[in-house]
């Protein structure tokens, strides 16, 4: 697991990618995880019924899309006292069984501060098997000093 | 449901097993886009301690094997000292405290579709912690055809500080989530 500290930071620094595979096991349990039973996530019959979405299948949770883009940023620095102190998303095309979602994170901004905490600005995507964007996020990162 | 995949195969934790899972059941109580619209603040009846159990199995369901979030003993040599949850665990903590009626239950509304969120976080949450929420009504609009409803929810910890603040948004079906999106 990488560390890292606010003085090593730089702009367009890429963060370690993650990559999903999800299946409708994967939604299910995110489902239990979560408390989250939309039948849209874990009713395959209902949702082919409603085709609320199109193409009648189950969708994952947009919370379980953000969660994996969450743990690009918990996985980069997390462990060394890194924070997210905010996070706003929008979600664009739905995640279905089947898809592999690949998620990456690069600093886009860089807050030096002396009576708070420094801080960068991380702008996050996730990008399924046919590169098509599914959803992007940006955080507020408070990172220690080196 | 799938003849394969059932949920009861997933439940872990005592939450998990106590909690309401199918969404349909009282459907027909939840609140409405069209009936939602009010002033003040409402309090969760319920608060949700956070056990060992709640934390793993939150980071199980979204595969991620960070120490922080599964390993209470190398956890606590961390820099929060304590086992921790994942930052998303906020969503388990709202369905939680949401229960299935009330303020906020058109949260549960078959086929509400989650366009984004916005969430400020202050402090981590962390094994032990006993949190609690307030709702408030905040916005609801009518874009594209479709119906948007956001509350603003403030979870506290057992020592009233602030953890997090959640602007929650769906986009809500007209009537029981039977009817296209038409995305």
């Amino acid at each position: 697991m990488a560390t890292i500290a606010f003085d090593q930071v730089e702009p367009d620094m890429q963060l370690p990618s993650i990559t999903r595979h999800v299946d409708q096991r994967v939604i299910t349990r995110n489902a239990t995880a979560s408390l989250d039973y939309n039948p849209i996530h874990v009713d395959p019959v209902w949702a082919k019924k409603v085709n609320l979405l199109g193409k009648g299948t189950t969708i994952a949770h947009g919370m379980c899309t953000f969660s994996f883009m969450t743990s690009v940023i918990t996985d980069w620095c997390y462990s060394n006292g890194g924070f997210i102190s905010r996070m706003e998303s929008k979600f664009i095309v739905p995640v279905r069984p089947g898809d592999i979602i690949t998620c990456k994170g690069v600093v886009t901004e860089k807050h030096p501060r002396r009576s708070t905490k420094s801080f960068v600005v991380v702008e996050l995507t996730a990008e399924n098997q046919n590169n098509e964007i599914v959803a992007v996020a940006k955080a507020t990162v408070t990172l220690p000093s080196a | 449901m799938n003849d394969e995949i059932r949920i009861e195969d997933f439940l872990i934790t005592k939450k998990q097993k106590e909690f309401e899972y199918d969404f349909f059941k009282k459907a027909e109580e939840y609140e409405k886009w069209e009936d939602v619209d009010f002033d003040g603040v409402y309090e969760s009846e319920r608060t949700f301690v956070v056990e060992e159990e709640d934390i793993k199995a939150y980071s199980e369901g979204i595969l991620d094997d960070n120490f922080l979030f599964n390993d209470r003993e190398a956890a606590e040599k961390g820099p929060f000292r304590a086992l921790t949850a994942h930052p998303l665990f906020l969503t388990s903590v709202g369905f939680w405290l949401t229960g299935d009626s009330g303020p906020g239950s058109w949260v549960r509304t078959p086929g509400a579709i989650n366009p984004g969120q916005v969430i400020e976080f202050y402090e981590p949450i962390c094994l032990g912690d006993t949190i609690r929420a307030t709702h408030r009504f905040h916005d609801k609009w009518i874009k594209r055809g479709k119906r948007y409803l956001t509350y603003v929810t403030e979870y506290f910890n057992q020592k009233d500080q602030m953890v997090a603040k959640w602007w929650i948004t769906l986009i809500l079906p007209r009537s029981k989530g039977e009817e296209s999106h038409n995305f």
